[in-house]
């Protein structure tokens, strides 16, 4: 397994053994694995981490940054040689003589190729990789409703993707008015909120007292008029 | 009636030997698909091959008026149109499925799918994985497909903890077609204009190319030019992955009013 050495200038203060499967931290404060007490290190700066056959050198958002190479990095595959610098400290990364080094720096280079998971293996994942991460609930879409100020009663969920609001009977909501579209308007639902768009008619529907002649973002608590019917607008 | 100018491009990249995505245009249709395949070996595009070409020929049978028999479990909450198409996913899902199960080479393959349908109402936009539909409407860019990716999600849930996830979470999907045996795609209806545009690529676009850049692109270009100087760009950025782009744009769309609307809109001006 390879070793880390760190080094004040030219001077060799610790050799490190690294270890598959284990990681390391290193920082200003005494629980790191490497410490490193020097101000210009933040308490806990970095850490490395062994990821398969390689070995994977992670910033842990530290002020003053990590180096590999002179360059910043925020993670870096570590490769012989390369040499990692925290403050005016240096860590080298170095596999011992004869050691097989993996053949490509990278040996997750696939992990940059889309890949599924299921559930399981999803939920194992996330919960090592941030262990309050909460597992996401799609059953749990934000649902609109329109509710009755005038012109009918109660409440109605905006139910469909694309929801229609006009004279005629197959309208997800019958409103009545002259000159009031068989089709007057729509509301749908994508993914950054709920649109009222305008349809038809020579009566043009209102939002919050404002004539639509296109389409507008619904935010909650508008108000909605079309014809006889008076809404207003909220998720729930 | 609505009259579509459509043009895609699929490139290789820079860093790959095989394309392992694919993409299906038609404006006679007004279907347009883009699946980005995954997989060992040729499985990848295996995978996007079925799922394109399962939703172009079942699509395709409502081309002309002869009404056929339709999937059952029509979900009431999204159009007949939206309806097809997500029937459409479904299918492509068992076949992908299938063959998976069937051969070992194949085992594990799977694909995203992002496709567009126009009707005469509006634009159904269905999707399952991170291939992105973007909406463009007025100089305004908007996401109108769901990415599921596992760092997508948790930003919904949490954008501060979702910053602090591996970056390898935001290439990991939890759904994608053709790896079990049902699939959830995501459904966007949504009204549309003449001038509006829309783009669906793969993610060997989206990650190199920000949205507001494709914004600029695609608002001064033609569809043609718009689409090579978007894959141009993100070739240029390293080209790591296969690069789909389609861009289309809304030319015209006549609305099918009745005689009576019809009616009521010239009496309306005169009153």
């Amino acid at each position: 397994m390879p070793i880390l050495t760190l080094k004040f200038k030219d001077n060799v203060i610790k050799e490190y053994d690294l270890e598959k499967g284990k990681s390391l931290s290193i920082g200003r404060r005494e629980e790191n694995n490497i410490v490193i007490d020097n101000l210009a290190v933040s308490g806990h700066h970095a850490k490395i981490d062994s990821v398969g056959e390689g070995f994977l050198a992670t910033d842990l958002q530290s002020k003053n940054g990590s180096f590999v190479n002179e360059q910043f990095i925020s993670t870096h595959w570590l490769k012989h040689g390369d040499v990692i610098t925290i403050g005016k400290h240096s860590i080298v990364f170095e596999y011992k003589d004869g050691e097989t080094k993996p053949e490509t720096a990278n040996p997750q280079e696939n992990m940059d190729q889309t890949m599924v998971m299921d559930t399981n293996s999803y939920k194992s994942m996330l919960a090592k990789s941030s262990p309050n991460a909460a597992s996401p609930d799609i059953s749990k879409e934000p649902v609109g409703v329109l509710s009755y100020v005038a012109g009918g009663q109660g409440e109605v969920e905006i139910s469909k993707k694309l929801f229609k609001i006009g004279k005629a009977s197959t309208n997800d909501i019958v409103v009545s008015g002259f000159l009031v579209g068989q089709v007057a308007a729509t509301i749908s639902k994508r993914p950054g909120g709920f649109f009222f768009t305008y349809s038809g008619g020579t009566s043009k529907p209102k939002v919050n007292g404002v004539s639509v002649t296109e389409s507008v973002q619904l935010k909650d608590f508008d108000v909605i008029e079309i014809g006889s019917a008076k809404m207003h607008f909220f998720v729930k | 009636m609505v009259v579509i100018e459509s043009k895609g491009i699929s490139d290789v990249g820079k860093k790959r030997t095989g394309n392992e995505d694919a993409m299906f245009l038609d404006d006679s249709m007004n279907l347009y698909v883009v699946a980005d395949g995954m997989g060992g070996h040729q499985a990848g595009e295996v995978a996007s091959s079925i799922v394109v070409e399962t939703i172009r020929d079942y699509m395709k049978q409502f081309k002309g008026k002869g009404v056929t028999e339709e999937l059952e479990d029509t979900d009431e909450s999204i159009s007949r149109g939206a309806n097809r198409l997500v029937s459409s996913i479904h299918l492509a899902n068992n076949g992908v499925y299938g063959l998976s199960q069937k051969n070992e080479s194949y085992e594990g393959m799977g694909s995203t799918v992002s496709a567009v349908l126009f009707t005469d109402e509006s634009l159904i936009a269905v999707n399952v994985g991170d291939s992105p539909i973007y909406l463009i409407h007025k100089d305004e860019i908007e996401l109108i497909s769901v990415p599921h990716t596992v760092l997508a999600e948790q930003a919904a849930i949490d954008p501060d903890r979702a910053k602090n996830l591996a970056p390898r979470f935001a290439h990991m999907l939890t759904r994608a077609v053709g790896i079990g045996e049902t699939i959830k795609p995501d459904v966007c209806e949504t009204p549309y204009f003449k001038g509006d545009i829309l783009v669906l690529s793969s993610d060997g676009l989206s990650d190199k190319v920000a949205p507001e850049e494709i914004l600029k692109t695609v608002g001064k270009e033609q569809t043609n030019k718009a689409c090579s100087a978007l894959v141009d760009l993100a070739n240029e950025r390293g080209g790591d992955d296969n690069i789909t782009v389609i861009v289309l744009k809304v030319k015209d769309k006549k609305n099918q009013k009745g005689w009576f609307a019809w009616l009521m809109s010239k009496i309306g001006k005169i009153v």
